[in-house]
């Protein structure tokens, strides 16, 4: 039976079988031998997971525009197709032109969460590449990985050989360059990844070498060859109107999760929650033109049909001509019949004006991220958001016709108490009385308030790098009581699984041992871990077991001022200093202004001309 | 003005289902730039019909899609933009302007055409080899399946045609908005013929949709 025949057979037998089919509009098939490098772009979830994410539109169009090299998409099969492509013996294959995974020069994961670790080894597998970097021959592909968890790349510097570190547009073609030029020179692996190591924002984890102190943390991490750099400094894209934007996106047949046009309107943000990853690391903020945004749009309605524009960035709100991008939008997408949404509506933001144009075209329900119940704890997290500031939004909204308002709050944030989780249901309760002040005449029925509470998750490069993550006794603890005083008419609660969080925890704050239990819980089965009807705890501990790891030390362990952090060597722009400062901050629960406001000295003020809100002379 | 138009669902998009094939041929009326129609109303939709829904796994090389159109534009035209704005696997092969008067087509629609491969040589030999003695027969019991219920029926009277040549089977079977013969439904009582158990594999392929002219004779649908 030939390939054909055995993939046919399979699509036969699948659920779900338009995941593995491919042919979209939009996706581009360039002849595989028209182009002297292979690209193999892999999102380590499902395909529609992996079809709802910006990053994979944006470097999918930006290596397939360059004459020269073609990239292909590849997602994580479900568990059904990975077992009829094993008793088959299928690798991992493209979904454009079906060519096996291995026979790429280059095999790219994009790293957005750590709970889609043990996927990336997975598809490795299954695509017939060596699990491991050491592994790898003069013939397999270069694996590298890019996004926000790249950041701390350790726990994966088994498996990778070279993490791209910040923006990916400009550093993506520079590295495709140095693999493409080893192709036709024919230099060694090892060349190569030494040529990759001088490139900024890449860093090649077999170039440096790991040490540890008696008590398990991290002595020093040192470069173990002259072109590997002490200290590897992120890439930033300094204009978004220059840099790279399709516009032209893939447009699946199937519904995946975001299913809509995704307008970048900036990057960063400004505000500094301290609890805060991404807003740490996609520093500093930086818009893309009112201009550019509405040429970017027309463009994109005309090459995919969607129904619905959503303006995408960290804090919308922020943006600094906001109302006028979307009253010009509507505008213009009146007559296509276009909705526009507003995803991440931050509650302090000047909206009401922009709030009554949405609803012209479609009213859903409204969500607000007060992160915590009471002001303290707002504080101590930085999340500079008041009480009065919610409840006029929450008013606004009833007041315009909305009556589904969803909150989301953080539990287990440092310094929290009881106190801080009846401010939750306080908070709930007074959305309620904010819609029934309205009168019944002129608020809309079916009043819905959903409050969604997530485990806190300390991440790398944030203030909170050095705290204590709950432990789960305590988490559980902390739900109960959440379900108690959440138990309100009107009110849905929702809560995040707690051994989900524990595990990202010690994955995300992880050194490179993590790579041992990673790889030990892969071998027994586990994977989809984002997915709760695949997600195996037990086996997740026994690995921690088999290796003689504790993930108590990752996750539950408060660090010290001077311990040497396992991302150290990596340079987000922000010092470790200021990051520090603001833990001590938050511990007096004294807030910090917003950048826009004035220079706060996180650190990009040593990088000339990259954030325009920096003083050099700020501490 | 509604333009009727053919179009091709691919076989490699043929486990797309109908919802799904509905929604890309509406992001592809989007994507034309065309002046189509939209209903009124709080979400307003594209006014567009579909002769017949495909069912998922199945091909179709003459699918028809019926769009009301909001300012007169020619057939060719409707084409060309049509074909630059659907994926390789969707391309149109026609199109005709008609009246908003014209008879909805589903109501019109009275039988299919099918190229079914059967994809085991053995297996097709002995199915193509069943059709002339099950045809014999007064009745060909088959099990038809509703979303309530599964019965027997004789979908003699349902096959309008049907013959095999090496590993295909041509059929033209009932496809009413009240009664049907499923591919399926054939296969599985040519297989109760031949003596065949076990699942069989077959390439479904719709490759026309019929009406009846004045004469009685079954015509292409879009030509009534």
């Amino acid at each position: 039976m030939d390939l054909n025949d055995k993939i046919e057979k399979i699509l036969e037998k699948v659920q779900k079988a338009p995941r593995y089919t491919g042919g979209e509009m939009n996706t581009e098939v360039k002849g595989w031998d028209d182009c002297p490098l292979h690209f193999g772009f892999c999102f380590p979830d499902t395909y529609e997971v992996g079809m709802s994410h910006l990053g994979m539109k944006i470097l999918y169009g930006l290596i397939n525009r360059e004459s020269w090299s073609l990239c292909e998409r590849f997602f994580m099969p479900w568990t059904d197709m990975m077992a009829l492509m094993e008793e088959e013996q299928l690798p991992l294959l493209s979904m454009e032109s079906r060519h096996p995974l291995n026979e790429f020069d280059v095999v790219g994961f994009t790293l957005q969460y750590e709970m889609s670790f043990s996927n990336i080894l997975a598809m490795l597998k299954m695509g017939r590449v060596p699990l491991e970097s050491r592994e790898r021959g003069e013939n397999d592909p270069i694996v590298v990985a890019g996004g926000p968890c790249a950041f701390n790349p350790e726990p994966l510097a088994d498996f990778i050989d070279a993490f791209m570190i910040g923006d990916g547009e400009e550093v993506m073609t520079e590295l495709n360059r140095v693999i493409l030029e080893r192709k036709e020179k024919g230099f060694s692996r090892e060349k190569c990844l030494k040529e990759l190591a001088k490139l900024e924002g890449v860093y090649v984890p077999s170039l440096y070498d790991v040490r540890y102190n008696e008590d398990g943390t991290v002595a020093s991490v040192t470069p173990n060859c002259p072109e590997a750099k002490t200290s590897v400094r992120k890439r930033v894209v300094t204009d978004l109107n220059s840099t790279y934007y399709p516009e032209e996106f893939p447009v699946p047949y199937t519904e995946v999760i975001f299913d809509r046009i995704m307008l970048e309107i900036m990057r960063g943000c400004t505000r500094g929650c301290r609890f805060c990853q991404a807003g740490m690391l996609y520093r500093p903020v930086r818009e893309r033109s009112m201009e550019k945004l509405i040429d970017l749009a027309e463009k994109l309605q005309a090459s995919t049909g969607y129904e619905e524009i959503s303006l995408s960035s960290l804090s919308s709100g922020d943006y600094s001509c906001l109302p006028e991008l979307i009253r010009e939008l509507m505008k213009r997408m009146k007559d296509k019949r276009v909705s526009i949404s507003l995803p991440s509506l931050r509650i302090d933001s000047v909206l009401k004006e922009s709030l009554e144009e949405t609803q012209q075209v479609r009213k859903t329900s409204l969500t607000f991220a007060p992160e915590a119940g009471t002001q303290r704890m707002r504080d101590v997290i930085n999340k500079g958001v008041t009480e009065a500031d919610l409840l006029g939004k929450v008013r606004d909204a009833f007041e315009g016709g909305w009556s589904s308002v969803k909150l989301y709050f953080m539990s287990g944030l440092p310094t929290e108490t009881t106190e801080d989780l009846d401010g939750i249901a306080d908070l709930a309760r007074k959305v309620i009385a904010e819609y029934f002040n309205v009168p019944k005449t002129q608020r809309a029925k079916g009043l819905r308030v959903t409050v969604s509470v997530s485990v806190f998750v300390p991440k790398a490069f944030t203030p909170f790098q050095w705290a204590a993550q709950d432990t789960l006794e305590k988490i559980i603890a902390k739900q109960e009581h959440l379900k108690q005083v959440l138990n309100i008419k009107g009110v849905t609660f929702h809560w995040h699984e707690p051994f989900v969080s524990f595990l990202e925890a010690c994955f995300a704050r992880g050194d490179r041992r993590m790579g041992n239990v990673l790889k030990r819980a892969f071998e027994k089965g586990c994977l989809l871990d984002g997915w709760n009807e695949t997600f195996r705890y037990d086996l997740w501990m026994e690995a921690f077991r088999e290796c003689g790891l504790d993930p108590a030390f990752y996750a539950h362990r408060e660090r010290s001022k001077d311990e040497v952090l396992p991302w150290d060597h990596i340079d987000s722009g922000i010092t470790k200093q200021f990051l520090w400062h603001e833990k001590e901050k938050s511990e007096r629960a004294e807030t910090t202004k917003d950048c826009r406001k004035g220079c706060n000295g996180c650190g990009l003020q040593r990088w000339k001309g990259v954030c325009s809100y920096a003083n050099a002379r700020s501490v | 003005m509604r333009m009727l138009a053919v179009f091709e669902k691919g076989e490699r998009i043929r486990h797309i289902g109908h919802l799904d094939i509905q929604r890309s041929v509406q992001r592809g009326l989007r994507r034309s730039g065309l002046p189509v129609a939209y209903s009124n109303g709080f979400n307003p939709h594209i006014l567009i019909t579909f002769a017949s829904a495909l069912s998922t796994g199945a091909c179709g090389k003459r699918e028809i899609m019926d769009v009301t159109m909001a300012e007169d534009v020619s057939e060719e035209e409707f084409l060309t933009r049509m074909n630059q704005a659907m994926p390789p696997e969707m391309q149109l092969s026609e199109a005709r302007a008609v009246d908003q008067k014209h008879p909805a087509l589903m109501a019109s629609l009275r039988a299919a055409e099918y190229d079914l491969l059967i994809r085991e040589k053995d297996t097709a030999d002995k199915l193509v080899g069943a059709i002339s003695a099950m045809m014999e027969k007064d009745a060909v019991l088959a099990t038809r399946k509703t979303k309530t219920a599964v019965r027997e029926c004789d979908i003699k009277p349902l096959i309008y045609e049907l013959k095999g040549e090496g590993q295909h089977i041509y059929a033209t079977l009932v496809l009413t908005e009240k009664e049907a013969c499923k591919p399926g439904m054939l296969i599985e009582a040519l297989a109760k013929e031949a003596g065949i158990e076990g699942e069989i594999r077959v390439l479904i392929t719709r490759t026309g949709l019929l009406g009846m002219d004045e004469n009685g004779n079954l015509v292409p649908l879009e030509t009534l």
